[in-house]
């Protein structure tokens, strides 16, 4: 077949309110997008298999992990298990996987210079936006909801013993799934902040590797920042702060102040980092070198 | 709904200006294109082509002037001014690690519509059947302006908006495109296509828009520029060089001169060539070689963007050289 001969569609007028609803397609073709990813494939794939490995270590090897929340009882309980592995790699590995797809979602296009080929199709930039913000955080609720399922199976798996309390109180294995869940959901706002922060760097920078690469950085950094003795409003106005707020769910009695608080936290700089990210991508020039 | 007159132009600018800093992108350009014609937009590179297709596509925003397209202004139509709109500007980009047809699908998802169920007839008329499961990565330039031509006729435009379309592609596909674009204009799309080779364009369109340093120098029919056009330059490779240049100085209409690379360099409009050939057989001058070397509206373009190289001659050509 030739271009000549070919036969081209022709032209139909589109049909009426069918611009409704442009975010809500920019959002379901932005998830088939990152579907395709082999980034997020291989996540899924450890997502899945990396706490039974984790359960399998911690139970073979002899040494506990005691420096770090509920590690002395991982040879007690199964469920102090994913506990151990939410304190040790929530602050970490949470802020690194979202900035992997949440980085990159506005800067691939102009790494694969395909701006111009989504804005010449009826889409508006605010549909684009819109679309591409909402995926990028459906991936960040999706990751946290498959880890907390598969460490807190992996967790079951291991041993459905009592597990001991951070206020040294006795909680049984029922109450101790929920308080587990809890704990890993409890992660999720600054985990949105998170993303909101790589999509940010990815508007402005223009740069997957920054997109990506800043938020790791951020990370680190605000690591070393929580050992300096900082005030205690710096210290809850950290991004990284809330990351810590369900040692409350466990103490004895329990208390939510500093998970409302993380909230307040994660919900400023989600606004923030996503009324700058707009502000700049709806000022940006595409498609002709300046 | 896009509501258009038979008479309505399809493209209108009047007196767009664009400036990225202290450049001037664009200086007080005006285009009217009909609707149902090829128009060609020429220029050399940096003449502003591209600027005023990305403000077509509202890439870009005018920073002075108005631009209509089916006689509504962006703030006039919203959402919907693209509706009726394809095409692409400089080399059609699409995600390497998807198929060609997952572009299109992806792109058709943007569109909606149903546009999806076009996908197949897209990519089969675009000659790309046999590449649609292979990863656009792979693909050659030609074959990504294919697909980007798919792409755009996935939106069952009325109007096509081509930026350098036959960039990149073989000689069958240059071919194949002007047949392709004359054959839709023939069924009432209107073309606008951007080039900066004036011999593509003089074979496709019916009108044309010169930009030079972001201002239009010439704009109108293909006809009327035939008209303003310059003698043809020719090249010649004889039995007798001297002798030739000799002959050429006793015609009129005919200038000759020795070429740097060896043979002859004529101006001469077709009919004076023709007594210069044979009147170079009458004296006994054998012709080895004769070949169009510039158009005539390739000569046009040249002075119109004050490009002073048509390839071969020396700048200034006298009688008695």
């Amino acid at each position: 077949m030739t271009l000549a001969a070919g036969r081209w569609p022709v032209y139909a007028a589109p049909a009426a309110g069918e611009r409704r609803s442009g975010a809500l397609v920019v959002y379901r073709l932005e998830l088939l997008k990152i579907s395709r990813m082999i980034q997020v494939r291989t996540m899924a794939v450890l997502g899945i298999i990396g706490p039974f490995l984790a359960v399998a270590v911690l139970r073979v090897q002899s040494a506990t992990p005691g420096d770090t929340a509920f590690g002395q009882w991982v040879h007690e309980s199964g469920l102090a298990i994913p506990m151990v592995v939410l304190g040790f790699g929530a602050p970490w590995v949470g802020p690194v996987l979202v900035a992997v797809v949440a980085g990159d979602i506005f800067s691939s296009e102009d790494r694969f210079g395909t701006w111009k080929t989504i804005l010449t199709r009826s889409r508006s930039r605010g549909q684009l936006f819109a679309g591409k913000a909402l995926a990028a955080l459906t991936f960040a609720i999706a990751l946290m909801v498959l880890l907390t399922v598969t460490d807190l199976v992996a967790g079951l798996a291991a041993g459905t013993q009592p597990v001991v309390g951070l206020g040294g109180q006795l909680v049984r294995a029922g109450p101790a799934a929920g308080l587990v869940a809890l704990s890993y959901l409890s992660d999720l706002p600054p985990l949105l902040g998170f993303t909101a922060l790589a999509v940010m760097l990815s508007v402005i920078s223009r740069n997957s590797v920054v997109g990506i690469g800043g938020p790791i950085v951020i990370t680190l950094v605000l690591q070393v920042v929580t050992l300096i003795s900082l005030p205690a409003w710096a210290q809850m106005a950290l991004i990284s702060t809330p990351f810590q707020a369900w040692h409350g769910f466990w103490a004895q009695p329990a208390f939510y102040g500093e998970f409302l608080w993380g909230l307040v936290t994660a919900a400023a700089w989600f606004v923030i980092c996503g009324v700058v990210s707009w502000l700049v991508f709806r000022r940006r020039v595409i498609g002709v070198a300046s | 709904m896009i509501a258009v007159t038979e008479a309505a132009p399809v493209v209108e600018a009047h007196q767009v200006t664009k400036w990225f800093g202290e450049t001037t992108a664009l200086d007080q350009v005006d285009l009217t294109v009909p609707p149902g014609v090829v128009h060609g937009l020429l220029g050399p590179n940096g003449a502003g082509k591209t600027t005023l297709l990305s403000a077509l596509f509202g890439l870009v925003l005018p920073d002075e002037g108005t631009l209509r397209l089916f006689g509504r202004t962006r703030a006039e139509a919203g959402a919907g001014w693209l509706d009726g709109v394809g095409g692409f500007v400089e080399t059609p980009r699409f995600y390497p690690y998807l198929t060609g047809r997952q572009n299109l699908a992806v792109l058709a998802g943007l569109d909606g519509g149903g546009a999806g169920s076009l996908i197949d007839q897209a990519i089969e008329s675009a000659g790309l059947a046999s590449a649609r499961r292979q990863k656009v990565r792979g693909y050659s330039l030609g074959m990504r302006q294919r697909l980007g031509l798919a792409a755009a006729m996935l939106r069952r435009p009325r109007l096509l908006i081509l930026d350098e379309p036959a960039n990149g592609m073989d000689p069958a596909g240059i071919r194949d495109l002007r047949a392709a674009l004359r054959r839709l204009a023939r069924n009432g799309l209107t073309v606008l296509l951007s080039s900066h080779d004036m011999a593509q364009v003089e074979e496709i369109c019916d009108s044309v828009t010169v930009l030079h340093h972001g201002r239009v120098v010439f704009a109108g029919g293909l006809s009327v520029m035939r008209a303003e056009a310059p003698e043809p330059v020719w090249r010649l490779n004889t039995t007798d060089d001297a002798a030739a240049v000799e002959a050429a100085r006793h015609l009129t209409g005919v200038k000759a001169s020795a070429h740097d690379e060896g043979g002859l360099v004529v101006y001469a409009a077709q009919d004076r060539l023709d007594a210069y050939v044979l009147q170079l057989g009458r004296d006994g001058v054998a012709l080895r070689g004769l070949q169009l070397e510039v158009t005539p509206l390739e000569s046009l373009f040249f002075q119109l963007t004050g490009d002073p190289a048509p390839p071969g001659p020396p700048p200034a050509i006298t009688e008695e050289s």
